[in-house]
């Protein structure tokens, strides 16, 4: 049936054709559907069932544990905050859509819905406007429209607080496609994570609204401090102080970013990815083992004034972008280093720089953006190394037989 | 004689930007782009120097030895670039005073040396002048530019006098603090090149090297 | 003229025309150069001078539109106070000391041990330069000069305080390098609104003045001591906090205060 009609339609999108400037979101849509008509006829043939829209297929619903929990949690803190300033119902039009819920902390489908209701424009915007400006660059530059939008959009809103205004969210996005993919070609040839741009513009932007307290609880005029910037005020005592446990850190229903707070739902995705292998399991072992590296080494030298520096290796795991960026960002194929030892070296990179950022940087509590970004900057270079060393090694093996 | 003075004073504006097309003096570009206050003082600063080095250098072109003809460039540009800081100084302090070093280091401005070393020393003063005249007006259209969009975006006002209303003073436009940012200034610029090569696609340099073709008949 | 001629005519990489011109131009250009220099010289002084003493009245809230600030300084006093004693001192013309030199200068400052040094500023100068207002003899406002670190950069400031010592009359940074947006809000007109009235000692003569984290509202107890801090900006609000408590405090203008009240 859908066949015979994108079949009937095709026509129409190709050259000389009425919708002809139109073919790439015909194609775009055919090829979501049933595999692309154009194959491999000639060897070498690569056996496998991924392509590439499966492989952002599946990095999608991994998502999905994050995307659950980003809806609880977001209401699970609003409601309980509600709670805590004796406020009856939400204001505006959330308040009229939720008309027949209650706010109540402890039930789970009130969490969920009113949770639901910010994530969802968040999501949207993103989608319409960063999907428009990827349709118009597809027609513009004659290539297709690429999934790994699909992906992008969902894990740039995953990394933004709750109560981000939406007209932020997007110009975020497109500064991330445009700035971040598109002035370089388009997908599979951008170095940086469009995502990560399109969040380190906002933060860099408008850092009223991406960090400090007020802004992680979706209920108006509540400051909550997220378990990070507890930490960085009063080390783990302040965590704790702010009645934040560690387990409570790891289920996420902790302040914080949408989507970043459990880091239990995105262990389960991560899971998911490194099973089918889509995610790079060197690249994320690569960053835990930084990260345990250099918090310890940080444990062990210790300071007076600086509380970030005691601050032990299974807190940072919990606490921010940390996981998120780990499983998510990280191990974007276009942007990580290519290379197997590259990889293991970009990992351990992000590591480093994200433990480095967030206690010795006294600006900005949350490294995980910026070490991720940093790291896919010297990817390229990494992979230079590792291919130059590899050719040399080589080189010495054959001198060494031919000696013989 | 006319139509190459014209030509020399339209020629940077656009088709030969010392920015966009030569990509030099960016350095600056960045450090005083934050308002139009300073961009101007800036602008006016580099013009006067450029036009007045060329028409200097270009006075003595014909007694420099080779030997030392840089270091000549040098101290003149120097001298120039130390006289128009004391004037701006005594003249303009307040803004001066933001430019901060960067009157300066127009010393190291690589459009002064660029022009001095590629047209001063060839060709007679009058010429000179207005070469210098035209580079200094091109850097100066660039940086105005720039500082307009990122005094208007982000802090809401032109020359100090307030556009946008700011959130933060009770109105309702809130302030792009990134553009405040030395780096926006590099969006900005790589912007505007993007822009004035897809309005004059004579600019686009050739690839150094060549990415394959994309494999898709219908799109071929 | 005939031996400038000869020169002229020489042939350009000749070395002894490669040494005159060098000297000549030399020559030329230190002469254009220190002449504009020296002749500058007293209005670019004048600049400077006028420049101060406009950060002071802006921060005492004395600039007046359409009056020249010359005139409007003429109501201020400015006098050199030796931090350590509390006491004036006369034999140094508070119009030419400066007060950020003396700061670097081994000799006329003194280093800061780590306790001590709570507005992150290493060295203290032993003289500060204070502005005092007086009306009939009644001595109505006095301007403080303070610095301290915030995230970035040194903070550099002055506070109004009511002729008591104790009530802020106004208070402001007019340099710094803060994040814009977040610690550079320390500019923000509204928030520099919130200091007149505020208290600098608690009863107990402790420095109670400070920023606190989020807003202060009717509820908060001794709001008469808090000032909003920057949203987002925990470090240059601490930062704020910590040059009130150094300046304030013994190292500071305290014991200039103490004198100031007897009388």
């Amino acid at each position: 049936m859908l066949r015979k009609l994108l079949n009937r339609l095709e026509p129409s999108f190709l050259p000389g054709g009425k919708y002809e400037k139109f073919y790439v979101l015909f194609e775009m849509v055919d090829t979501l559907l049933y595999s692309p008509a154009e194959n491999t006829p000639h060897a070498p043939h690569a056996r496998d069932a991924m392509d590439l829209k499966r492989v952002m297929g599946y990095v999608w619903l991994a998502t999905f544990p994050a995307i659950f929990m980003a809806c609880y949690n977001t209401g699970f803190q609003a409601n309980t905050a509600m709670a805590a300033m004796g406020l009856e119902s939400a204001e505006g039009w959330r308040g009229a859509l939720l008309g027949g819920f209650d706010y109540d902390p402890n039930s789970f489908m009130d969490n969920f819905v009113h949770g639901l209701l910010y994530f969802l424009p968040v999501y949207l915007t993103t989608f319409i406007v960063g999907g428009v400006a990827e349709v118009v660059f597809a027609m513009v530059r004659g290539h297709e429209v690429n999934e790994g939008f699909f992906v992008t959009s969902i894990l740039f809103s995953l990394t933004l607080p709750p109560t981000i205004p939406l007209w932020m969210v997007g110009m975020g996005i497109l500064f991330g496609v445009i700035l971040g993919k598109e002035v370089f070609g388009g997908t599979g040839k951008n170095f940086l994570n469009p995502a990560l741009t399109g969040r380190a513009f906002l933060f860099f932007a408008y850092p009223a609204f991406m960090s400090g307290d007020a802004v992680w609880v979706a209920a108006d005029g509540y400051s909550g401090a997220t378990a990070l910037s507890a930490v960085a005020q009063g080390g783990v005592e302040g965590i704790l102080a702010n009645n934040f446990t560690w387990f409570d850190a790891f289920l996420g229903s902790v302040p914080g970013s949408l989507g970043e707070t459990s880091t239990l739902a995105i262990l389960i995705g991560g899971l998911v990815l490194m099973y089918t292998r889509i995610a790079s399991w060197r690249i994320v072992s690569g960053v835990m083992i930084g990260m345990v590296g250099t918090s310890l080494l940080l444990n062990l030298i210790g300071s007076d004034t600086n509380p970030m520096f005691g601050m032990p290796w299974y807190w940072h795991l919990v606490t921010g972008g940390f996981a998120f960026g780990m499983i998510f960002m990280a191990t974007d194929p276009v942007t990580a280093a290519h290379t197997n030892t590259g990889r293991w070296i970009f990992g351990i990179l992000i590591g480093l720089m994200v433990v480095l950022i967030r206690v010795v940087n006294p600006a900005f509590p949350e490294g995980m953006m910026l070490a991720i970004l940093f790291a896919n900057i010297f990817s390229p270079l990494i992979d230079y190394f590792v291919i130059q060393s590899n050719v040399k090694r080589r080189q010495k093996r054959r001198q060494a037989l031919a000696a013989r | 004689m006319d139509a190459e003075i014209k030509k020399n004073i339209t020629d940077p504006l656009v088709d030969n930007n010392p920015i966009t097309w030569q990509i030099l003096g960016i350095c600056s570009a960045l450090a005083v782009t934050t308002s139009m206050n300073t961009a101007m003082l800036m602008s006016i600063a580099l013009t006067a120097v450029v036009a007045s080095s060329n028409l200097s250098i270009s006075l003595v072109r014909n007694h420099v030895p080779g030997s030392i003809r840089i270091i000549v460039q040098m101290i003149i540009i120097a001298s120039l670039v130390i006289i128009v800081d004391q004037l701006l100084k005594a003249f303009a302090f307040d803004t001066a005073k933001k430019l901060s070093v960067f009157v300066g280091l127009i010393i190291t401005n690589c459009i002064v040396m660029g022009r001095a070393e590629a047209y001063a020393m060839s060709h007679p003063p009058k010429l000179s002048f207005y070469d210098g005249l035209g580079n200094g007006l091109g850097y100066s259209v660039v940086l105005l530019v720039v500082a307009f969009i990122r005094e208007l975006f982000g802090a809401g006002s032109l020359f100090g006098v307030k556009i946008l209303p700011l959130v933060s003073e009770g109105g309702w436009y809130q302030s792009n603090g990134m553009l405040l940012l030395p780096p926006s200034a590099f969006f900005i610029i790589g912007l505007l090149i993007w822009a004035v090569r897809s309005w004059k696609p004579a600019q686009v340099e050739t690839p150094t090297y060549k990415i394959h073709e994309e494999v898709n008949p219908q799109l071929v | 003229m005939g031996l400038v001629k000869d020169i002229l005519a020489m042939p350009n990489d000749s070395q002894t025309k490669t040494v005159v011109v060098a000297s000549m131009l030399c020559l030329v250009c230190s002469v254009v150069v220190s002449t504009v220099a020296v002749g500058l010289k007293p209005q670019q002084e004048a600049n400077k001078a006028l420049d101060k003493k406009r950060n002071i009245l802006q921060i005492a809230g004395m600039l007046r539109e359409g009056a020249s600030i010359d005139e409007l300084f003429n109501e201020i006093e400015p006098r050199l106070v030796d931090l350590d004693t509390g006491e004036f001192v006369d034999d140094i013309d508070p119009a030419t000391y400066d007060q950020r030199k003396a700061a670097k200068d081994p000799a006329a400052s003194r280093a800061l041990s780590k306790d001590e040094d709570v507005a992150s500023i290493r060295r203290r100068e032993k003289l500060a330069a204070v502005y005092l207002v007086r009306e009939e003899e009644e001595l109505k406002t006095i301007i403080l000069p303070m610095h301290g670190y915030g995230l970035w950069s040194t903070m550099y400031g002055f506070m109004a305080l009511e002729g008591d010592g104790q009530t802020i009359t106004g208070f402001g940074f007019y340099e710094h390098g803060e994040t814009p947006g977040l610690g550079g809000e320390v500019d923000n007109p509204k928030w520099k609104a919130l200091w007149p009235g505020k208290q600098v000692y608690t009863g107990a003569g402790d420095v109670g003045i400070e920023l606190i984290k989020g807003t202060v509202s009717g509820s908060t107890p001794d709001a008469q001591y808090k000032v909003d801090g920057l949203a987002g900006a925990t470090l240059t609000s601490r930062g704020v906090s910590n040059l009130l408590q150094y300046w304030l405090g013994d190292m500071g203008f305290r014991p200039f205060l103490n004198k100031l009240r007897q009388g």
